[in-house]
């Protein structure tokens, strides 16, 4: 106890809280960034800790750390774009809950679960530091295999009401997440001979194209401002009654995320799609969700913020960071002196309050300025669409380009965009590719090593029973009731045909509809092709998903041609307005190959500026260059370089 | 935009100049920034590391530059130094600072490799050392007992990735080790070992050091042997002088046979060894880097090496090891990256046999 006044006192050290609110604000802004999430606002930061002296420095990184998963919300309420990979279902829900008008209710709940969440995790970790140490011991490898597979069946109930798109859209994450290095075989995967594939696809890039960039096509298109109606937030009195209500989901949603996070590698993102289940499962009407359901945003944004700062218990305690953010934190402790263990507990008790104390002040104080600043960003939405679609493709460019600074980047990016704009039109759900491809690599890696320690007497550890009946309790509950209740159609099955995605597209054929039942058709048919010649255990994982897969795609392939033959008359050539600013969209992606990053992105704002958002070619011209200008700030900032065309590259030196 | 010349043109530019006018001497590297490009996530150890090492060097190169330590991360470090290819300069301000994941595909002549690292000058290195210890509930007390053992679990990241060495050391033993590959880290592995899911493990030094020797001290964990250190030959035969009483390999193996090991199962230990251990840190610069440059480099390291701060905090951050000297790193490095054709099927042969490795 004492130390932990201590470190409050320290904490209060002026220069220490100014590394904390500069770390906080560097968040903040971060987290609004769509693809620019925790790591990219850490990595930013690590270079200026050393201004500061020790703690100040480490300060600064969790006041970053802790607020990235709160301001988030902003963006993806407002804009429907994710601001970062864990916040999809906030994109999804509170997107829905902004488009009805309900922004502020949407983003008062997202705020207050996000503090909740912080503050989950500060008191975890300070309750934690001390016993934590068997409880991470105790969750061996066959237990972490079986935290992924909960997940994949907590994931089940995101499939919405077409049950074969559903599973072919989770087939199609987990061949996403195939991509790359085998874990058991050494093995690459559908690499192409390209070595940008050699270590997977980015979980930022796959986030950030099939959800944001389907969502920039329909801004550049729609014209007028990003809501139908107006987004008012001015009253936050409902969001804090709603969110009193929904004050046990939120709890919820923060415990699992913060057990996400004692887990190394399960991630903020894998538990958020948990927690998001969790809040689904345990709804009574399950129809609302994916068109504005607030418990979605309740468990979700419990969960993210929950998890970053859980992932610090292993972090602490064993030196094994579990996460991104968490890795960076833990390079900054070496880089101080400082080496976490077992033994910091009882050498640097002082420190270790420090960082909860940090973290803990940061999500409150955090999620105070977002109530202050919401406002101001509902603002935003209401001028043209094209206006803020243009700064928000630059910064996705940029945040994807981030990852590993090749076009490769760019090129998976606009590729996964185009995949997501047709299935926004399509209505196939886009959630279940993401968790797929979040739950791939744990799935196998923990598959195969417990596979090759324990062979299959793992089924027995009472830990993984524990953990499996976190899906066979409820089942058998739920067939309890069905028993009871007879003839009564079943919740689940009510659930499943009732919880539609995002859009709803209507049910006649629809081009969109054609072209991914021939896409995914593609995909898997090739996959299966490639996937022959891989060792055997390097199939396992790709074949889960292309058996069904390739099963799925013909079924659903059949049934498109038959509903054409049959609806001929209703045939309707869908979104056809979008379809330049998408042709536009891919050649920005060959401008910047060609020509780099600055003409391509010239040409392409002004054109899309003086066409879409009917700014006359002057204005145009100066907001363009503004751009121009503060995306190559922000390369500056990143100490990255920005991607220079091979043509132009080519002309100079010969 | 001529930084970003291939190696070709700059090559040719680069000798015509040298031919027509000889190199003009630099002094020093007063007013220019130095690019430290490490090809891993910002966090890892390469990364802390390149850190540690920024303050130094901008205070012992002559004329005290600006050094930057720029991630490119992704490919297993593939290309990262695939982009430091195409974009290095002769002129000493752009160095690659990577381990022995760069290097291990170009030695097993994987195909996604576009960099010819046998053919770059080496500005400084820093080598690591490895301790490979065993858990006591295997009953093992003695080198002898752990070539006897069965029931060996060893956690790994993959066969052709840092772990080489010591499965090539389980190969020379003739341990019989059943290996689980595929972990993500050294620091998962080590959480295996201490819930007792494998019970035989290695880790670098720092973290032996830091992480590790209290559970041995504690009984817990038995230490058998370090990888070894490299001798005035190139060969890594000493022992570590961070785990002064820990035998290397070589001795461990010395002693258990009453004769050194040779045949190429020590040759491709050696080899590998050196590449991941000696020179388990190297920072490279472009292949044409003339002399007076690499004088620069060899200055500061010994500047460095004398430097007591540079003493007192590398025990903690990096194992204490001084910097090696360009001097002392070029011919062996060049030997370890170029191994007979022998050791090259030998190894290709094992890894593709035992370890399912796809070449």
């Amino acid at each position: 106890m004492e130390h932990a006044v201590a470190a409050l006192g320290e904490l209060f050290e002026p220069m220490r809280l100014l590394a904390l609110f500069t770390g906080m604000l560097a968040g903040m802004v971060f987290g609004m960034m769509p693809g620019l999430g925790g790591v990219a606002a850490v990595s930013i930061m690590l270079p200026f800790i050393f201004l500061f002296d020790e703690l100040g420095g480490l300060a600064m990184l969790l006041g970053a750390i802790s607020v990235v998963y709160t301001s988030d919300t902003i963006t993806s309420v407002l804009l429907g774009a994710p601001g970062s990979p864990a916040s999809a279902p906030t994109a999804i829900e509170g997107h829905a809950m902004a488009k009805r008008g309900e922004a502020s209710t949407a983003l008062g709940v997202g705020f207050l679960a996000s503090m909740l969440g912080g503050v989950v995790g500060a008191l975890t970790l300070a309750l934690a530091i001390p016993v934590a140490g068997p409880i991470v011991l105790a969750l061996g490898t066959p237990e972490l295999l079986m935290f992924a597979v909960v997940g994949l069946y907590f994931a089940s109930s995101m499939v919405g009401k077409d049950l074969a798109v559903g599973i072919l859209a989770g087939c199609m994450g987990l061949l996403l997440g195939a991509v790359g290095p085998a874990p058991a075989a050494a093995n690459y995967r559908f690499t192409f001979g390209q070595a940008y594939l050699l270590d997977g696809l980015s979980l930022t890039i796959v986030a950030l194209g099939l959800f944001a960039i389907a969502e920039v096509i329909g801004m550049l298109a729609g014209g007028g401002g990003i809501s139908t109606s107006r987004q008012v937030v001015s009253s936050w009195g409902p969001g804090l009654a709603i969110f009193w209500k929904n004050k046990w989901v939120a709890l919820r949603g923060a415990l699992i995320g913060t057990f996400g996070g004692f887990v190394p590698a399960v991630g903020a993102n894998a538990s958020t799609w948990v927690a998001y289940g969790d809040s689904m499962r345990s709804a009574k009407d399950k129809s609302r969700f994916g068109k504005g359901e607030i418990r979605g945003i309740a468990a979700a944004e419990g969960a993210n913020n929950a998890t970053v700062i859980s992932d610090l218990v292993p972090t602490l305690l064993f030196s094994v960071p579990g996460g991104p953010a968490a890795a960076i934190f833990l390079g900054a402790l070496y880089s101080f002196g400082f080496y976490p263990g077992p033994r910091m507990v009882s050498e640097q008790p002082t420190l270790l309050y420090l960082i909860v104390w940090s973290v803990a002040l940061a999500s409150v104080v955090g999620a105070g300025i977002c109530f202050a600043i919401s406002p101001l960003m509902a603002r935003l939405t209401r001028i043209r669409f094209a206006l803020i679609a243009a700064p928000l493709l630059l910064v996705m460019v940029a945040g994807a380009y981030q990852s590993t600074q090749t076009f490769g980047d760019v090129a998976v990016l606009l590729a996964l965009g185009m995949v997501g704009w047709y299935m926004k039109h399509a209505g196939w759900p886009r959630a279940p590719v993401l968790v797929g491809f979040v739950l791939a690599g744990p799935m196998e890696q923990y598959f195969w090593l417990t596979n090759q320690i324990y062979g299959w007497s793992w089924l027995l550890r009472p830990g993984v029973l524990v953990v499996a009946s976190f899906i066979v309790l409820p089942i058998v509950w739920r067939f309890i009731v069905a028993m009871r209740r007879k003839y009564a159609p079943s919740a689940e099955m009510e659930a499943v045909l009732l919880s539609g995605d995002e859009d709803d597209p209507g049910t006649g054929p629809t081009v969109s509809r054609l072209v991914l039942a021939v896409l995914s058709m593609v995909f898997f048919a090739y996959a299966a092709f490639e996937s022959i010649g891989f060792r055997p255990n390097a199939r396992l994982l790709p074949l889960l998903a292309i058996v069904p897969g390739v099963a799925l795609s013909i079924f659903v392939l059949l049934r498109e041609f038959r509903l054409l033959w049959q609806q001929r008359a209703a045939f309707r050539f869908d979104a056809r307005d979008e379809y330049p600013v998408a042709a536009l969209l891919l050649l920005y992606g060959l401008g910047i190959f060609l020509l780099g990053l600055d003409l391509a992105t010239l040409a392409f704002l002004i054109v899309v500026l003086t066409r879409f958002a009917q700014m006359r070619l002057a204005y145009a011209a100066i907001y363009t260059l503004i751009l121009i200008a503060g995306v190559n700030g922000m390369f500056k900032l990143m100490r990255l370089s920005p991607p220079e065309g091979a043509l132009i590259a080519g002309f100079t030196f010969t | 935009m001529i930084r970003h010349t291939g190696w070709g043109t700059c090559s040719v530019a680069a000798a015509v100049v040298a031919g027509l006018f000889g190199t003009p001497a630099q002094a020093d590297f007063s007013g220019q920034t130095i690019e430290v490009i490490v090809p891993f996530a910002p966090g890892g150890a390469t990364d802390v590391a390149a850190r540690f090492l920024e303050k130094y060097f901008e205070r012992h190169l002559e004329g005290n530059p600006n050094v930057e330590v720029i991630n490119r991360e992704g490919g297993g470090s593939i290309l990262g130094a695939k982009w430091f290819e195409a974009n290095a300069e002769p002129d000493g301000l752009r160095l690659l600072f990577t381990t022995s994941s760069t290097a291990n595909p170009y030695v097993l002549g994987q195909p996604e490799v576009e960099y010819d690292l046998a053919a770059y000058r080496v500005a400084y290195g820093l080598p690591f050392g490895s301790v490979t210890y065993v858990s006591a509930a295997t009953g093992i007390k003695t080198v002898e007992d752990f070539v006897k053992a069965d029931g060996l679990i060893y956690g790994g990241i993959g066969a052709a990735a840092s772990d080489l060495p010591t499965l090539l050391s389980f190969e020379l033993f003739d341990v019989d080790v059943n290996s689980a590959l595929g972990f993500t880290g050294r620091g998962p592995i080590r959480l295996s070992f201490e819930r007792g899911e494998t019970n035989v493990d290695f880790q670098f030094t720092p973290v032996y050091l830091t992480q590790v020797a209290d559970t041995v001290a504690a009984g817990d964990a038995v230490a058998l042997m370090s990888g070894g250190y490299m001798a005035a030959d190139g060969n890594m035969t000493e022992r570590d002088p961070a785990v002064p009483d820990l035998p290397s390999v070589h001795e461990a193996y010395t002693d258990l046979h009453g004769e050194a090991p040779s045949g190429v199962e020590w040759d491709a230990y050696n080899a590998m060894a050196a590449l991941t251990l000696a020179f388990g840190l190297t920072a490279y610069l472009h292949p044409d880097t003339p002399d007076d440059i690499i004088t620069l480099y060899a200055d500061a390291v010994e500047r460095i090496n004398a430097d007591p701060e540079f003493q007192e905090e590398a025990k903690d951050v990096v194992g204490g090891y001084p910097l090696t000297l360009p001097a002392y790193a070029e011919g062996p490095l060049r030997a370890a990256l170029q191994p007979s054709d022998e050791v090259r099927e030998y190894l290709i042969k094992l890894l593709s046999e035992k370890y399912d490795v796809q070449f």
